[in-house]
Order: C-alpha cells, then sequence, then structure tokens
C-alpha cells in the first residue's frame, strides 16, 4: 500500500524527524491520501511552524521521579506555561502589599530610630522628632514624584540601573545596581532580624535562637516567592494590610482623644535616657537622627525597578502605587510621630519595648485586644518586609543577566514564572549576611539604606540629563522635579554614608565597587564568548571539515569497546585505539588479544610503570594532535549500570577522562555509552575472544 | 453486528464531540477498536504531501480533543491525520484499509434553501463505502 520515498533523494532527507508521511495509494486514481504520522504527537504540538512540547514531556519518570515531583507541586505549586505570565501580573492592591511592605513597614520603627538619636541630647531634643518626620516625608514626596518621572519614563522597569545606565553611562548604571542590589540582600537580612525581634518581644525563649528563627524566615519567605509572584502578593497582602489598618484606627483614636482633651497618660520606658543629655544638640545629631528616620524611604524604588510585574497598563498602575504607598508611609510615620511626641513618649534606652507599642498602651491600655493586634500585625509586617527584597532583587538580577552583566541563570524564569535562581541567591546571601552578623538588627541597620540613596541620585541625576537631552513637552516642569529630587537625594546620601560611615557604612561603600568590578569582569567574559562565537555573516557556509582523526581509549576487550570502536569508524576511516597497560606482560597480551580480534584498527598500547591512567593518556593525546591538523576525536566506551546505585561499583575512567578532556582545545569527546540491555544501535555484536577482565 | 473497528471522521465541527460518544457507545460492548480521522483537504494546485501548518495544526487539535473526550469516557481511541484531495476518498480507502465495520459520520445541523444540508464528504461516503455508515445528524436546537 505504502509507497512512501517516491522522490528521489534530498540534502538532509534521511535526517530523523519527529513527524513521517507516508503516501497510501487510493482505489481509484486520484484518491491518493498521504498519512501524517505523528508517534510523539502527544508530546510534541505543532504550532506556528515549530514544535510545543506539551505538559507530557515534563511528566515526572519512574516513581521516585513521581513523589519528587509531587513534593514540589505541594511546595511550589503547579507549573505555569509562559504564556501564562500576564496572569501571573499583579494588580494595584497585590503589588502595594508586594512591593510597598518595606516602605510601610518602616513606619514602625522610623519614629523610635529619630527618638533614640536625639534623645542623646535630652529629653527636650524629642521635639525634634515632628519637625524630622516632616522632613523625611517631603524627601519622600520628591523621591515618588521623581521615581513616578522613572516609571514613566521607562515603562519597562530596571529602575535606577537602566535610568543611570542610559544617561550617565555603563559604570554608574552598575554603580546604581551594585547599590541595590546590596541593599535588597540587608533588606531581607534586617527585616527578618527585625521580625524575630519583635517576636522575641512576646516570646523571650525566641531571642536565645535568633539566628536559626530568621534563617527559617528567610526560607519561608523563599518558598513562597519560589511560588510565584502573584501567590507571594496573595500570602502577603492580608498582613500588610491589618498593620495599615490596625495602625490608621490608632492614629485616628489617637488624635480625637487629644482633639477633644482627653490627653491619655505615658507609658514611660523601663530605661530612659538621661533627662539632660549625654551629648549637646549640635547640627551633626540633627542630622544623625535625619539620617536614621531616612530608614523610612528604603523600599520605595522597589516599584518603579517592578513595573512589567504590574497588570497593564503597567506604567499607571505603578505610578498609582507608588502614590499610594508614600501616602500611607507618611500617614502612618506623622501620625505616629506626632501622637508619640504630642503625648510625650520617649524610647527605651535598651529596646526593652519600642516606641510605638509604649504609644499604643498609652492609647488602648495594656493587654487589651488592639494593643495585640497592632504589635502582632507590626511584627508580621516587619517580616513581610523582607518580601519587597524578594521581589526587587530577582528583576534587578534578571535585567541585569539580560545586559550579561550576571550570570544568565538570573534570567531564566522557573516553573512558576518566577525568577528562581535570583531568588535562591538572595536567600542565600541574606541567610549568611544575617548569620554573619548574629541577627542583630543594631548590628545590620547601619549598614542599610546607603545603597538606596545612591541609586536614588544617580537615577534621578539620569533623567535630568534625559529631559536636557529629549526636551520633550513639558521637560522643563520633569527637569526641575527630577533636579530638585537629586539634590534632595544627593543631600540624604551624603548625610548617611557620612553620619553612619564609622556604624557599618564603610563595609557596603567597601563593597560597592568590589561588586561593580565583578559585574564588569563577568561582561566582559560574555562578550569575549560573543564575539567569538559570533557568525561573520548571516549566510555563513558551513565549513566543509576533513573526518577527524579518532582515539579510543580501550580498557578491555568487551561489548563498549566493540560499539564504541563500531561508532568510530562510521565517522571516521583514521581511527586507533590506545591501551594503557601497567606491566610488559598485560601490554604484551592485551596486543596479542587485539591483533587477533582485529587487524582493521591499529592499536597502540602504552606501558605506565607507576600505573597512571590519565597522564600518559592525556599526553598521548597530545602528541597525537601535534603531529596532525586534523581535530582529535576521542571516542569514549562507557559501561552504564542499570540502577543509579550500581554507578558506585565502576571505577568511572571514562567520566574522569571526560573531565580531563573537557577543557582541551581541539578535542572532540564523544562518549559512546553501553546499557547492559542494550544490542547497539545498529551493531551487531561479534562475539570477542575474551572478556573476561 | 458485532462491531470490530469503527472509523469516526472528524471535521472540528460542533457535532464532533456527540458523534465520538456515539461511536464509544456503540463500540464499548464489543470492545471495538476506534479510530478517529481528520482528514485535510490539499487544494489541487499543491503537491499532495505539501505541508500545511495550519491545517495540520488544527487537525492535531481536533484529534487531540478526540483523545480527551474518549479518555472522559473511559474508552482508548486511535487517531489518524490525513491529507487527500477529496475527504469522502480517503475516509472511504481508510475504512476500506483497516478493515473497519462501520463510519460514523457527524453531520451539524444546517440548513440551505429551507432544507436540511447534507455536505458532499457526508454524500460520498455514504454512497461510496464498503462498510456500513451512520450519520449522526445534529439535533436543529443546536
Amino acid at each position: 500500500m505504502s509507497d512512501r520515498g517516491d522522490k528521489g533523494p534530498k540534502e538532509g532527507a534521511d535526517a530523523p524527524s519527529l513527524e513521517e508521511r507516508a503516501t497510501h495509494s487510493g482505489s481509484k486514481i486520484g484518491d491518493r491520501r498521504v498519512r501524517i504520522i505523528r508517534p510523539a504527537a502527544s508530546e510534541f504540538r505543532r504550532r506556528g511552524g515549530h514544535y510545543v512540547a506539551t505538559p507530557r514531556v515534563d511528566a515526572a519518570q519512574g516513581r521516585l521521579g513521581r513523589v519528587y515531583a509531587r513534593a514540589r507541586h505541594i511546595l511550589f505549586g503547579a507549573r505555569l506555561t509562559s504564556e501564562e505570565e500576564a496572569g501571573e501580573r499583579l494588580s494595584k492592591k497585590t503589588g502595594l502589599a508586594i512591593m510597598a511592605s518595606d516602605n510601610i513597614s518602616s513606619s514602625a520603627y522610623a519614629t523610635e530610630e529619630a527618638m533614640r538619636v536625639l534623645a542623646f541630647a535630652g529629653g527636650a531634643a524629642l521635639a525634634l522628632t515632628m519637625p524630622i518626620a516632616i522632613a523625611v516625608c517631603v524627601v519622600l514626596a520628591v523621591v515618588v514624584l521623581s521615581e513616578s518621572r522613572v516609571i514613566r519614563a521607562y515603562p519597562n522597569g530596571g529602575g535606577s540601573y537602566i535610568v543611570a545606565k542610559d544617561n550617565h553611562g555603563v559604570l554608574p548604571g552598575l554603580v546604581a545596581a551594585s547599590a541595590l542590589l546590596i541593599d535588597y540582600v540587608l533588606t531581607v537580612a534586617v527585616s527578618s532580624a527585625a521580625g524575630v525581634a519583635a517576636i522575641s518581644s512576646f516570646v523571650p525563649a525566641v531571642h536565645d535562637h535568633r539566628v536559626l528563627w530568621s534563617l527559617g524566615l528567610i526560607a519561608l519567605l523563599t518558598v513562597g516567592n519560589l511560588r510565584g509572584i502573584r501567590e507571594a502578593g496573595v500570602i502577603f497582602a492580608a498582613p500588610t494590610y491589618v498593620y495599615v489598618l490596625s495602625l490608621l484606627g490608632l492614629i485616628g483614636y489617637g488624635l480625637f482623644r487629644v482633639a477633644s482633651g482627653d490627653m491619655p497618660v505615658a507609658v514611660l520606658p523601663r530605661d530612659a535616657f538621661e533627662p539632660e543629655g549625654i551629648e549637646p544638640l549640635t547640627a551633626l545629631l540633627v542630622l544623625r537622627a535625619f539620617a536614621s528616620g531616612s530608614v523610612g524611604l528604603t523600599g520605595s524604588e522597589a516599584i518603579a525597578n517592578g513595573v512589567p510585574n504590574f497588570k497593564p497598563p503597567e506604567s499607571r498602575n505603578a505610578v498609582i502605587t507608588l502614590v499610594w504607598m508614600g501616602t500611607i508611609f507618611a500617614t502612618l510615620f506623622l501620625g505616629l510621630t506626632y501622637l508619640a511626641t504630642r503625648i510625650g513618649i520617649a524610647p527605651d534606652q535598651f529596646e526593652f519595648e519600642t516606641v510605638n507599642s509604649m504609644l499604643t498602651r498609652s492609647l488602648v491600655g495594656d493587654g487589651t485586644f488592639f494593643y495585640y493586634l497592632v504589635q502582632i500585625s507590626t511584627a508580621i509586617i516587619l517580616l513581610l518586609a523582607a518580601n519587597t527584597g524578594f521581589s526587587g532583587f530577582p528583576r534587578l538580577a534578571s535585567v541585569l543577566a539580560d545586559d550579561r552583566f550576571m550570570p544568565r541563570q538570573f534570567a531564566f524564569r522557573g516553573e512558576r514564572l518566577a525568577f528562581s535562581f535570583g531568588i535562591i541567591a538572595l536567600a542565600l546571601m541574606s541567610a549568611a549576611v544575617l548569620a554573619a552578623f548574629h541577627g542583630s538588627v543594631t548590628e545590620l541597620v547601619p549598614l542599610y539604606t546607603i545603597g538606596v540613596f545612591v541609586a536614588f541620585t544617580l537615577s534621578q541625576s539620569g533623567l535630568v540629563r534625559r529631559w536636557w537631552r529629549l526636551r520633550n513637552p513639558g521637560w522643563r516642569l520633569s527637569m526641575a522635579i527630577n533636579t530638585f529630587g537629586a539634590i534632595v537625594t544627593g543631600t540624604v546620601l551624603v548625610v548617611v554614608a557620612f553620619t553612619k560611615f564609622l556604624y557599618g557604612a564603610w563595609m557596603v561603600l567597601l563593597v560597592m565597587p568590589i561588586l561593580v568590578g565583578l559585574l564588569f569582569a563577568i561582561n566582559r567574559h560574555y562578550r569575549t564568548v560573543h564575539d567569538a562565537l559570533l557568525l561573520d555573516r548571516p549566510d555563513e557556509p558551513i565549513p566543509v571539515l576533513k573526518p577527524p582523526v579518532v582515539l579510543i581509549p580501550v580498557a578491555r576487550l568487551d561489548r563498549a569497546t566493540l560499539q564504541a570502536v563500531a561508532f568510530a569508524r562510521s565517522i571516521s576511516p583514521s581511527v586507533r585505539a590506545v591501551h594503557i597497560a601497567s606491566t610488559a606482560e598485560s601490554a604484551e597480551e592485551f596486543a596479542r588479544r587485539w591483533r587477533r580480534w582485529t587487524s582493521e584498527v591499529p592499536l597502540d598500547v602504552i606501558e605506565s610503570p607507576y600505573r597512571s591512567l590519565l597522564q600518559p593518556l592525556l599526553k598521548y593525546i597530545e602528541r597525537i594532535d601535534e603531529r596532525d591538523d586534523r581535530p582529535i576525536t576521542v571516542v569514549l566506551a562507557e559501561f552504564v549500570p542499570r540502577n543509579w546505585w550500581e554507578w558506585i561499583l565502576h571505577s568511572q575512567t571514562a567520566l574522569r577522562l571526560k573531565l580531563s578532556l573537557l577543557f582541551r582545545p581541539n578535542t572532540i569527546v564523544i562518549d559512546v555509552p553501553y546499557h547492559t540491555e542494550d544490542p547497539g544501535h545498529g551493531v551487531t555484536p561479534r562475539k570477542p575472544e575474551d572478556s573476561s577482565q | 453486528m458485532q462491531l470490530k473497528r469503527i472509523l469516526v471522521p472528524l471535521a472540528g465541527t460542533s457535532v464532533d464531540v456527540e458523534v465520538l460518544r456515539v461511536a464509544i457507545a456503540l463500540g464499548k460492548p464489543a470492545k471495538a477498536e476506534i479510530v478517529a480521522i481528520h482528514v485535510i483537504e490539499v487544494r489541487w494546485n499543491l503537491p499532495l504531501d505539501a505541508v500545511l501548518e495550519p491545517e495540520s495544526e488544527r487537525g492535531e487539535g481536533v484529534l487531540d480533543d478526540a483523545v480527551k473526550v474518549a479518555e472522559q469516557a473511559g474508552a482508548h481511541i486511535e487517531t489518524e491525520l490525513v491529507q487527500a484531495r477529496e475527504a469522502a476518498a480517503a475516509i472511504i480507502d481508510t475504512a476500506r484499509d483497516r478493515k473497519s465495520d462501520l463510519i460514523v459520520l457527524g453531520m451539524p445541523f444546517r440548513k440551505r434553501l429551507g432544507r436540511v444540508y447534507v455536505g458532499k464528504t457526508v454524500q460520498g461516503v455514504y454512497v461510496g463505502a464498503h462498510c456500513a455508515v451512520l450519520a449522526y445528524r445534529q439535533e436543529e436546537t443546536r
């Protein structure tokens, strides 16, 4: 019936294909039909001129594989196709929870951070907390306004790195990128440590194992983020909103009591600072207080970096979320600061209780439901603030990887469309930092915030150059906003770097240039590789190579060797076997057996008196290579055991040889595996004379 | 009649699911082998074995859906994708080659000039098939 092959042979016509077309004659003339035979149709679907792998291709094989796949499914969720990426985008509400939790959570400690510095100058100096809070909010307003310009100018995300690179050049771009990468790592470390500190206020036993608890939290966040960005948002949305609503309720209630003249009695700290102070109230002290309060500005760049994570229209949704974030933070920060200074709350010298806790107790009383609601939601949001790092770092790393400044693995999306490699790398680095600093918030905080202000300043000044260069309609206003933004954030950067330098900021300032150098080095490598691999022209002809010189290292004469020799002879007429023997007798014996087996493939036997195998073989290949300009092809006969555990019973010489030859130029290594149940592809086994060795 | 082999031509219309279920219902008691076939009609100005990407994709989709419907009905079916000049001749010849006892055809409910319209493929198979042919017409209300 079938009369396939009715055409003349074509170039590549016998190349294997997933599809076969068989022509069948019909019962009448002209009723011929072509059967399209697709044995792998359930695994590879045809679409638009190419094949699409179906879920069956990725289906787990074997019982162990299925158990592993099931465990992955439970832990990380079902796999998502690339087309489902749009469904993984964030709405404004989820985006606020996932990208702004860091910034919003800062309101839990920003007031206290400023107060703790001012308290060195005595109780009266605490009155300056409110002006400092207003100044921080002014800076935040400038940052929000400027970042909204970044989002509009660069809707594809990348934030400060892209802006700085586009407008200042590669080096400033990488400075911004490395500053942000460091800050994201620190965000995760600080937030987990702060979260554990908040828990240990309720459960003192946690304090002794705070590093372990913090690492556990990082692991939890890692799993949450590996499940995909949208799902992470769903997990983390509720606590963020509970925190915001409970704090707004507290502030509303406090303002009502103050306005109605029902002034609450301030809860006093267990160990108050000296009322007269231990330092004079200098401009430097006020600046330090401002720098500490500026910790509340961290996290505001995450939205500009992650614009593509939003649902369309991405830019608009990102700007609205940014404005929501700024408004919520400013309301909470100003409200809490106003109430704390108005009621007369002072910070505790040894951090036994937070300012917010004392304020809440003053307003709603100790041990009430609302007190616990505020405290628990504060603890949770501090933990979740780390998530901003998890949304920012992988996205920025992927942009850097696309630009070939970071390893390509950072640009790959995992089964859940999350940048899995970036998430895991961030988790490992932040865990290392956390462990190195013993999980202490106090030790980690001075390292914080510098990176974000470096990035802000570079992106703002970058946009100034952009507006000047493009001069689009409205460029003067945009330029004025970003100039002001650059000056303000630059000033804050100088203040923060100056006042925190000795407290640990120097480490960040040291690591940043090292990281920039590393990014440059990675890029140089990729450029070199790219240049080496680039085709000279798109229609580059396929070069015609001479058949290679084929060397077959043989340990014994057996079926695996037979198959390897057969394969070697199929690719080249110049085949030579080489055997390493440990004694003269075994060398002679092997040569004799080889001669008896075949005279078609010449054999070199090398006696190695010191029983080394690889070195004589490598040296032999080297010498052959020197004498012949054809590429050397080493064909390895490798026995593959039926079960994985049998693998350890074999010496794995082929594997070691493969590794040794991996980096050798002008050398092709071909592995010819031999399975015990494998009769060989196209090889008719001829019983060797002796396979007992 | 003991049904051993049933051929179900599927054109990718709304009647496909129903006609396949009918074929499964008929074949299940005797554990008949059911083959779903989709014929891509190749225009005369093209070679018969021309690679017709959109049509092949659509055909594979039709047959994939058929496999899913069969799995839901607890049956296993084979599928066949064919290119021919005329669908009816290809169906008849495939039925002959596969030694089918029955061809179950689906007819979407269509009217032309106030009368139920029977397509040329259905007519061609009805007239030319060597084996029994069952035409399943969709309900009017659909």
